[in-house]
């Protein structure tokens, strides 16, 4: 029988996670920022089964979303090259702050919460140099900017934290940008993508790329399992019709190893892997090619394993049987065997990514 | 031929909403016209003629018979190769059929290494689908039948006979395989687990399209072009054979057909556009593209890729608006 005080505690405690934890948002499982029918754009919270928890307005295109590791708040980062973070109280809808890049500065769409939810960090390109950088923002300060850190290479995009730990892992992309020429790729010829793994106090711990032929394949998404693996989604550069693997698994302490696959399933990727994702107790790995509107499912350790096509897919995320995925016509699916099951239609264009929230 | 619009049509023109067409019965029409009038009837003949192929190779090698079986085969690839969805995707038999663009020359390679090693699989049709798939399928039956560094003798009688033998089954099987899915295509519903409406299946008819006419700007003209301080012309598609020019003509023209099935309203300047492409390739008299390198005769190329653009412009707004198509919200992101 617990004493008088850890009840009272307990109860706080139970009080305080009722009116503030992810539950509270409506039971959301994912994040998927996303465009409407009428061309506005927003931040949905989906439930396991694929329909809308919350929907909540963005002033521009988002991309992906940082999710606080226990309270409803999510940071909804502008896609490249934009400059806008959204502090998003999942349960309300209310915007609770904004953070900007600084001056000279953009963000890449991505960003990661430390273990114990207190600081921010962003990926940002210094406009004018090229260099990756992180930046560190103060949740507990109401997100004031603490400073930043090198990324450890160009381009740096997609940031997550090792579930568990507070090791992060930072997508170096390698391709220098400036939002001056738009899109296009400065420095194809010179580009060292890499992957990053670093404290939460910025030091960089280790880091791992593919060997010097495929200098050219860039690294821009990742999935972390608990055990350190990194699930790695590369983009090819080079010559569609000699095309680099675009899956490879990052062991710590070992570096990446790519994933077999026949050459003919590696074409159907069209050079381009946009999401991906660990699932199935992290033996398996989905990824997903709205440029070849194809989803490639991999045996963590043998490869390749089956391809389902699914127009215009990107979002993937692990669930709780098997892994979701959503698409740019709207659709919400379970991935199974042979295929995608479908769970819901929405009439909406899901953007690139699919973020599962904490449990 | 031009079909006659269904009374939805009116709709669509006053600007009807997407999802209106998605669900209107003029889609289904143009599907099931899509699967008789083109898939099906395409991938028979590509089966037939495979089989040709195949018996001719058997009987005279590498000879002009064989030659001519080649050509007849492969005129009739052209007519389907931008069926890149169903069954071929799902059998993974593309690259197994036509492996180009091979920057790397593992066809070359590949077959190289079978000779050299006088690898017996060239003696067993149904195993060879194992072999390397740059050693399968149409480019290598070209190396073994055009390129001199094959001179024939037994092995490569044989090998040939084989290779021919192998494509034969591949588009057999392609061929047996379309049916079952072509049900799935035209019969779309809440319970069809790939297209659950008539909107997807046009939408996947539209995209193969769409892509064809990519493949022919990008890759049959794009790679020869290369830039004009570097032309590339050995990378002229199935050049050995002299195929490039009539590659990319009866590729407009398979299109061409499948664009006025699909087209369930009048399309004037997307034939208008088809019509101008298709003259400009017919009159190149450039069988391998050669004039990639001569700036006298290389606007004429880069006219007629610039064309191929005029049809894709033009379609997208006369088909591809009408299916409620747009260009993919994440494949045009590139982040």
């Amino acid at each position: 029988m617990p004493d008088r005080r850890s009840f009272l505690g307990g109860l706080l405690a139970a009080t305080s996670l009722a009116t503030t934890s992810w539950a509270a948002a409506g039971g959301p499982a994912y994040l998927a920022a996303a465009r409407g029918s009428d061309g506005s754009h927003a931040l949905i919270g989906l439930d396991g089964a694929g329909e809308i928890a919350f929907d909540i307005p963005l002033p521009a295109r988002g991309h992906a979303a940082a999710a606080h590791p226990s309270v409803a708040e999510a940071v909804a980062i502008a896609r490249r090259p934009g400059t806008y973070g959204i502090v998003l109280d999942c349960r309300t809808g209310a915007v609770k702050t904004r953070i900007e890049a600084p001056r000279g500065r953009h963000f890449y769409g991505h960003g990661a919460f430390s273990q114990d939810g207190t600081r921010l960090y962003t990926p940002e390109n210094v406009i004018d140099t090229g260099e990756g950088r992180i930046g560190i923002w103060s949740r507990e300060a109401g997100y004031a900017r603490l400073g930043d850190v090198a990324s450890g290479g160009i381009g740096p995009h997609e940031i997550l934290r090792i579930p568990g730990s507070t090791r992060l892992v930072i997508a170096n992309g390698g391709i220098r940008t400036h939002p001056d020429s738009g899109r296009e790729k400065l420095n194809l010829d010179t580009m060292a993508p890499n992957l990053t793994v670093m404290s939460e106090a910025g030091e960089i711990l280790d880091q791992a790329a593919l060997e010097e032929d495929w200098h050219q394949n860039s690294l821009r998404h990742i999935s972390a399992a608990p055990d350190g693996r990194v699930a790695c989604a590369f983009q090819w550069q080079g010559d569609l019709y000699d095309p680099a693997p675009l899956v490879a698994v990052y062991h710590p302490g070992r570096g990446l190893d790519v994933l077999d696959v026949p050459e003919g399933r590696l074409m159907a990727m069209n050079g381009y892997a946009g999401s991906v994702a660990f699932f199935d107790g992290d033996r398996r790995i989905a990824v997903t090619s709205p440029r070849g509107s194809v989803l490639q499912v991999y045996d963590a350790v043998t490869g390749f394993v089956s391809q389902m096509p699914q127009e215009d897919v990107c979002g993937v995320a692990p669930g709780a049987a098997g892994a979701m995925c959503t698409d740019g016509l709207g659709r919400v699916g379970r991935i199974g065997v042979t295929g995608v099951e479908p769970l819901a239609r929405h009439p909406l264009a899901f953007d690139n990514h699919l973020v599962a929230l904490p449990v | 031929m031009r079909k006659t619009p269904t009374p939805l049509a009116p709709l669509i023109a006053a600007g009807a909403t997407a999802l209106m067409m998605a669900t209107g019965p003029a889609l289904g029409a143009g599907l099931d016209d899509v699967v008789t009038g083109h898939i099906l009837p395409g991938h028979a003949a590509f089966a037939e003629r495979t089989a040709a192929l195949a018996d001719t190779a058997a009987a005279e090698c590498t000879g002009p018979a064989t030659q001519e079986a080649y050509h007849a085969a492969f005129d009739a690839w052209m007519g389907i190769s931008h069926i890149q969805f169903g069954p071929i995707e799902d059998l993974n038999l593309s690259l197994s059929i036509a492996y180009w663009p091979d920057p790397k020359n593992r066809t070359g390679k590949a077959l190289a290494r079978l000779v050299a090693d006088e690898d017996p699989i060239a003696q067993d049709r149904t195993a060879y689908s194992e072999v390397s798939i740059a050693a399968q399928g149409l480019f290598a039956l070209e190396r073994l039948l055009y390129d001199p560094a094959f001179s024939s003798g037994p092995y490569v009688c044989a090998l040939t006979a084989t290779v021919a033998g192998a494509l034969a089954d591949t588009a057999g099987e392609l061929a047996d395989a379309w049916p079952d899915y072509a049900e799935l295509l035209t019969n779309p519903g809440p319970d069809n687990p790939v297209y659950p409406t008539e909107a997807d299946a046009a939408r996947k008819v539209y995209t193969a399209l769409y892509t064809g006419l990519e493949f022919d700007r990008d890759t049959r003209l794009g790679r020869p072009l290369g830039t004009y301080d570097r032309p590339r012309p050995n990378r002229a598609e199935a050049r050995l054979s002299e195929r490039s020019q009539r590659n990319v003509e009866l590729s407009l023209a398979a299109l061409n057909q499948l664009a006025d099935l699909l087209a369930t309203d009048p399309a004037p300047r997307t034939s208008a556009a088809f019509a101008a492409a298709r003259r400009r390739v017919s009159e190149l008299d450039d069988p391998v593209f050669a004039g990639v390198a001569d700036p006298m005769s290389r606007f004429r190329i880069e006219a007629l890729q610039q064309e191929v653009r005029d049809i894709q412009t033009e379609m997208a707004t006369e088909i591809g608006t009408a299916l409620g198509v747009t260009a993919g919200f994440n494949a045009m992101d590139g982040d």
